[in-house]
């Protein structure tokens, strides 16, 4: 019965990428560091940089605005074609008191001020971020960082906001003389490019204007200066490139997209990115006038240039697949149902005990289910081993945890399992969220790591092994638990004993194997296998310490207890070779950033040492005492 | 009766574990280390070395830790006990260890591994040492062939005397510099001083963490030639204009350089491509087209990250660029190592015993004892 609604609930899942969706302008591919995403991911990123979230929550529209919230998307349509309303915005997130005394505002306990606000502040600043500017790195006090930091939010803002504002319809044609020239009707707007595409025709008029006694200009001559203005005017905005959505006309894989801004630069514009830019016009103006059905199907003609005229760049499945990942949220999901399946697990020692534990272990596997659908995404949309980043490995390392645990519940049916797979599974989450705030977890690799076939053997085992040992490492604490709790009951904790003896063993294989391939790997792309480099000391040493563990439990050196102790400091030896390295700043494998890591770092040994060494002599007193009675 | 003993006591699981715990703690202090001290003199203090010293104190260093535990593991198999079915997967476990530790001695005793730097249509025959240098004294007096005496690293040592029947004349090495730095005179030079120490002195520095950035220099005296070219000469790594000295009628170019190996064939170098992630600082590949060259038969290659060329025992790998202002210039490493094989077949053995180990244990394992959930 269990089982055919997980079926069930994992085809519904299934469901909602399988169908296909039609393109909306959250799916629109843009360029951004060497990699073709969804525009939604994109500004999510933006967001994420400047306002601290993936989306807009109440607190930040304005008071009389009574929304739910805004999508990053409909959020930068908003500032990108209203340049002057974005300011109703508080998105600007500076939580530095100095900052906001410095910049002239007042302090606003969501610590959250728009644009225009915080504008106004910077240009009382502008001289001393300069000199800041020109400063070493490490000679910043947290005020500079602070303050560089929202001075480079803003810009990012302004670039965003306009980003666009070349295909906007900003200028308005009154004069019937010159709208008859451009052969549009008067009163009609135009944007910069259909002025620039029309440029030709304006061009005898402009003539005729240079030509003319200033005393004897006519009314059209008048406008045409006017619209002169505008035009300049406009033209301030070519800063704003970052927006990269049109691809390059060659279809060449190297070479860079481009911003509208940098296209109406260059003027170098192929006639397919003509046509892009040309819809995307039509698009942005039927979305200024609310026109919901026009707008869909421009955006259908959109779809239709990308993929006729530029299909070798990208996979729109892909693309719409990653925004409806990003909408998803599958890993809060999962986070959700680890820590239902731990409550209810509680309950039922409470009460109803198989019942409560059933439905606990099917949260728990739910979760799982959500997990793993997560990573599977990734490895779908990046086409490569969800394997290569700190962030993605703490997400792996906790997919391994949860099976392993689940594994152990289908077994054993008395909740160890459900206990250690809930723990596993929503702590490694959070770690693992700490990252993803980082902005994109989908980053592009280095030559020398973009091997799929090396990433899905070497990195995969050694993570998988990482999994493992974590899982015999809380294995081992359940043990001395259990020993605490109930000493007499022998034959269970000989249960549980062997439990953590397999769980090594199975630990060992995989670090083992992932060592050695990892060695093999080596000897693939710098011909040594062996190099002394710190992660790959780090992993021998997880090596070494799980055959020493075997070794001091075969030949009677330690007991159970010991044995326990010794799989929880192993979990000190795991963090140590997964994360320290990164702090020692040399060798080859310094990946993912260090900051705040030695703090976490420091807080997990002592933590494990306390614990780990607290119940070894507990559980051996508890035993002392069994003996002696 | 005495090698039984001898055998009982080798063979004991004790020596491996405690030997172990010692390699633990030299790996963890190595690693350490190479924050401070950087990779290639952490690597000789803890991990190649026979001793490490403490201070005062002497320690077993990762060499001789490893070969106890090479020597533990060999006696493992006169354990009778292992020897059943049962046990077949352990046996053929520390088999494949056994084999790990041999092909580990083999390449750390005989491979050999350095650089060739090819610049954009230029080939080159030799592969340069990461590690050891050279002198190289090159008669250029002959006007279709020059001959070349070539001292060695070990050789190059202070107060070592060099002489050859090729050269009419002894080198007196006063000084070798591990890491030095050309500086300009401050005191007017010496008679003896000639050459380089004319104008300049050589300033011994502290070695820099990684080997490789080092500059080694020499100071020499050149003795017995009986001409004016006796006298007190300068050297270094990188110089950029070599000594010549001339000696009754023959011309003689000095050079200290990095250690050469001769290659019996050439490679030239055709086209080195980076190729960026685009838009990003990000490398998405390195590649170098190359022609190998041998016996005037020319074969066209391409070597690649994570693709390397290999050819006669060596191997060639993609490992670092020179960008010049109009040509590029590949560094490829090259590899020699007779050991390169068995830790391929030391892991398949290894995971054959293993997952045999497994197979049979883990239903035991993992199997709760169904009475307890009845009861």
């Amino acid at each position: 019965m269990k089982v055919y609604s997980l079926i069930l609930s994992f085809i519904l899942l299934l469901g909602g990428i399988l169908l296909p969706r039609d393109f909306d302008s959250r799916d629109i591919p843009i360029h951004e560091n060497g990699r073709i995403k969804p525009l939604d991911t994109f500004v999510r990123n933006q967001l994420l940089t400047i306002y601290g979230k993936r989306s807009i929550k109440p607190k930040a529209l304005p008071d009389d605005l009574n929304s739910k919230g805004l999508s990053a998307t409909d959020w930068f349509f908003d500032i990108a074609l209203n340049l002057e309303e974005g300011d109703k915005y508080k998105v600007f997130n500076i939580s530095n008191p100095e900052v906001v005394a410095s910049l002239g505002l007042y302090w606003d306990p969501g610590h959250l001020y728009n644009r225009k606000e915080v504008l106004t502040g910077l240009k009382t600043q502008l001289d001393y971020i300069s000199t800041v500017q020109g400063k070493p790195e490490n000679e910043l006090t947290q005020f500079d960082i602070h303050l560089l930091k929202v001075y480079s939010n803003v810009i990012q803002y302004q670039a965003l906001s306009y980003s666009l504002s070349c295909l906007l319809p900003l200028i308005q044609i009154n004069d019937k003389n010159i709208a008859k020239s451009l052969s549009v009707n008067p009163g009609d707007k135009l944007s910069y490019y259909q002025l620039l595409r029309k440029a030709n025709l304006l061009s005898p008029l402009m003539e005729r204007l240079l030509k003319q006694n200033k005393d004897e200009l006519s009314e059209s001559d008048h406008e045409l200066q006017h619209i002169m203005g505008i035009l300049n005017e406009i033209d301030q905005d070519k800063f704003a490139r970052i927006l990269k959505i049109i691809p390059p006309e060659s279809g060449n894989q190297n070479e860079e997209w481009q911003s509208p801004w940098e296209l109406m630069e260059s003027r170098m514009i192929g006639p397919n990115q003509k046509k892009l830019l040309i819809t995307l016009e039509s698009f942005l103006r039927y979305r200024i006038d609310n026109n919901t059905k026009k707008s869909t199907s421009v955006l259908a003609e959109y779809e239709n240039i990308l993929s006729h005229s530029f299909s070798g760049l990208f996979d729109l499945t892909n693309i719409k697949r990653e925004t409806w990942t990003n909408k998803a949220n599958l890993f809060y999901k999962s986070i959700a149902l680890y820590i239902l399946a731990f409550l209810l697990l509680i309950i039922s020692w409470m009460t109803k005990p198989k019942l409560l534990r059933r439905i606990s272990f099917a949260c728990l596997l739910g979760g799982l289910a959500f997990h793993f659908y997560g990573i599977l995404l990734r490895i779908i949309i990046m086409q490569r081993p969800p394997v290569s980043t700190l962030y993605e490995s703490i997400i792996f390392v906790s997919l391994i945890g949860v099976i392993c645990a689940s594994l152990l519940e289908y077994n054993r049916k008395d909740g160890i399992g459900i206990f250690m797979g809930a723990i596993i599974g929503a702590a490694l989450h959070f770690v693992g969220l700490g990252y993803a705030n980082d902005g994109d977890t989908l980053g592009m690799l280095v030559a020398v790591l973009n091997s799929n076939f090396w990433l899905a053997t070497h990195v995969t085992t050694i993570t998988i092994g990482y999994g493992t040992s974590l899982f015999a490492g809380v294995l081992g604490h359940v043990y001395l638990l259990q020993t605490i709790r109930n000493p007499f009951d022998k034959k269970y904790l000989k249960t549980v004993n062997a439990n953590v003896f397999g769980a090594t063993l199975f630990a060992l294989f995989f670090t083992l194997f992932g060592t050695i391939l990892g060695g093999i790997w080596a000897d693939q792309s710098w011909g040594r296998f062996w190099g002394w480099d710190p992660k790959e000391n780090g992993a021998l040493l997880i090596v070494m310490w799980q055959i020493m563990m075997l070794h001091l439990r075969i030949t009677g050196l330690v007991k159970p207890l010991g044995f326990a102790l010794g799989m929880i400091l192993n979990n000190i030896v795991v963090i140590l070779a997964w994360f320290g390295v990164n702090l020692l700043g040399v060798g080859l494998h310094s990946y993912g950033f260090a900051t705040g890591i030695a703090v976490n770092i420091s807080l997990f040994i002592a933590f494990e040492l306390f614990t780990g060494l607290g119940t070894y002599y507990w559980a051996k007193n508890r035993q002392k005492q069994l003996t002696a009675n | 009766m005495r090698i039984k003993d001898i055998i009982n006591f080798l063979k004991q699981p004790k020596i491996f574990v405690f030997a172990l715990i010692w390699m633990m703690i030299l790996i963890f202090l190595g690693t350490l280390a190479q924050k401070d001290m950087g990779l290639y003199a952490a690597q000789k203090r803890y991990f190649s070395a026979w001793i490490t010293w403490f201070w005062f104190l002497p320690m077993p260093g990762g060499r001789f830790t490893l070969i106890v535990i090479l020597i533990n593991l060999s006696f493992f198999f006169f354990n009778k006990s292992i020897w059943k079915i049962k046990k077949l997967g352990i046996v053929i476990l520390h088999l494949g260890g056994i084999l790990l530790f041999v092909g580990g001695g083999l390449t750390a005793m005989f491979s050999s591994e350095g650089n060739m730097v090819i610049e954009e249509g230029a080939q080159t025959n030799y592969v340069e040492d990461y590690h050891f240098m050279e002198l190289a004294i090159i008669n250029t007096s002959a006007s279709s062939f020059d001959e070349f005496t070539i001292f060695d690293q070990a050789l190059l040592k202070r107060n070592q005397i060099l002489k050859h029947t090729n050269l009419n004349f002894e080198i007196e090495i006063l000084n070798y510099l591990e890491n030095c730095e050309p500086t300009r005179r401050t005191s007017p030079a010496g008679i003896l001083h000639k050459g380089l120490l004319k104008n300049f002195m050589l300033n011994e520095l502290k070695s820099e963490k990684e080997d490789n950035w080092n500059r080694p220099g020499m100071i020499y005296k050149i003795s017995n030639s009986g001409t004016n070219a006796d006298g007190m000469y300068g050297i270094f790594l990188g110089q950029s204009v070599s000594q010549t000295i001339s000696v009754n009628d023959k011309d003689y170019t000095i050079i200290l350089r990095r250690k050469r190996t001769h290659l019996p064939f050439s490679i030239e170098l055709l086209d080195f491509k980076k190729i960026l992630h685009p838009g990003t600082d990000i490398p998405k590949s390195y590649s170098s087209d190359i022609n190998l060259i041998e016996n005037g038969a020319v074969r066209k290659i391409l070597i690649e990250m994570n693709e390397p060329l290999r050819h006669k025992g060596y191997t060639f790998f993609q490992s670092s660029f020179i960008e010049g202002p109009d040509s590029e210039t590949t560094v490829l490493a090259v590899v020699k190592n007779y050991g390169r094989l068995f830790p391929y077949i030391s892991s398949i053995i290894m995971c054959i015993g293993l997952l045999f180990h497994l197979s049979q244990k883990l239903p035991d394992l993992f199997r709760k004892t169904r009475d307890k959930s009845v009861s």
